[in-house]
């Protein structure tokens, strides 16, 4: 994977985690509502997983063509 | 309740381990560790990855987050005792979720996936009965209030037994290697997400493990009711190793045959409503 692409999904991840780390302190002290705490997680969630995958995985291959038929 | 939902991913991943385990030993195989669908997530995340070139970039690399955004709006709905219809309605987009997956990459067996995908939905069709026999009996359809209806009445898994049996279908054909499990059949080498490799897999496998611990809870809080959670936990894994056992002693059916017997059991439950709703009737 490209260092700007490793970097790209680094900041993601930190962006996601902070996200959802400020929405439960939020919702913890009362602050915010239970569905915003949560709809932010569904959103913020997901491409912080895949970008934490993303972040750590060993390399980014070249396309191929997968196989369709004889 | 993010370390939570962080925790009902590993524990599904660990429930899809004890059922590769537990089919393996009925065949009389060693089986993999009950800890080898945690590895597999692991390992696929650190391998090499890529988009193939037949395959459409935004809805093969999308979809995976919509399939981990579905069920962590599931397990929210779960743990804040929230709609019943909400939590299968999110069941319903999984199967739009695995048709995107298939027809996304390409290949034809991911399109054989998908395609398997849509007609699979005829699983769907026992569990909006068991719904409308569940609201039958409750008068709601939140989970929350299903819960003290059965503190006051007893478990609905007595009180609505073949509404309980249908969903436990339904829960059998969300099993890997069962015998509805016709959209990752072999003859289509993996189904619907053939294609979808490192990265991409690791991230479809934090959508099942997430998954499977919602649909195991779900059937929980509605034909049990609430226990406390290391009870819950014993349950899970006893419902898991009930479901390794029906996948590992029948064979996979073909599209017609589980399609057939899926309707069967629609048509069992829907008289079973009527009877349900002529009861009601006062």
């Amino acid at each position: 994977m490209s260092g700007r692409m490793k970097r790209s999904a680094g900041r993601l991840v930190a962006v996601g985690v902070i996200a959802c780390g400020t929405v439960f302190a939020l919702h913890g002290y009362g602050w915010i509502p239970f569905w915003v705490f949560a709809a932010v997680v569904v959103l913020a969630f997901p491409p912080t997983v895949l970008a934490l995958f993303l972040w750590w995985m060993a390399d980014e291959g070249k396309e191929d063509i997968p196989f369709i038929g004889y | 309740m993010i370390a939570e939902l962080v925790l009902a991913t590993l524990f599904g991943l660990l429930l899809l381990g004890i059922h590769r385990k537990v089919i393996a030993r009925i065949q009389r195989r060693p089986g993999p560790p009950i800890w080898q669908e945690i590895l597999h997530a692991a390992k696929f995340s650190f391998k090499t990855t890529w988009v193939p070139a037949t395959a459409s970039g935004a809805l093969f690399t999308g979809i995976v987050l919509v399939a981990i955004g579905i069920w962590t709006a599931a397990f929210f709905v779960v743990m804040s005792g929230g709609s019943l219809l909400v939590i299968f309605g999110i069941y319903m987009l999984h199967k739009i979720v695995e048709h995107a997956f298939g027809l996304s990459s390409g290949s034809p067996y991911g399109k054989f996936g998908g395609v398997r995908s849509v007609i699979s939905a005829a699983s769907e069709i026992p569990l909006f009965v068991s719904v409308a026999a569940i609201a039958l009996f409750t008068g709601s359809l939140t989970l929350s209030d299903i819960i003290a209806w059965q503190q006051v009445h007893g478990p609905l898994l007595i009180t609505a037994f073949p509404a309980a049996v249908a969903m436990y279908l339904v829960l059998l054909s969300k099993m890997p290697f069962g015998p509805f499990s016709i959209v990752e059949a072999k003859e289509l080498v993996s189904g619907y997400k053939t294609e979808h490799f490192g990265v991409w897999r690791a991230g479809l496998e934090v959508c099942n493990g997430l998954k499977t611990t919602v649909l195991l809870a779900t059937f929980l809080f509605v034909f049990v009711g609430q226990i406390p959670l290391l009870w819950m936990v014993i349950c899970m894994i006893i419902i898991t190793v009930s479901l390794s056992f029906a996948c590992a002693l029948t064979p996979m059916l073909s599209p017609f045959d589980s399609v057939t017997i899926q309707s069967l059991v629609t048509g069992v439950m829907l008289v079973y409503a009527g009877v349900v709703f002529l009861g009601a009737m006062p």
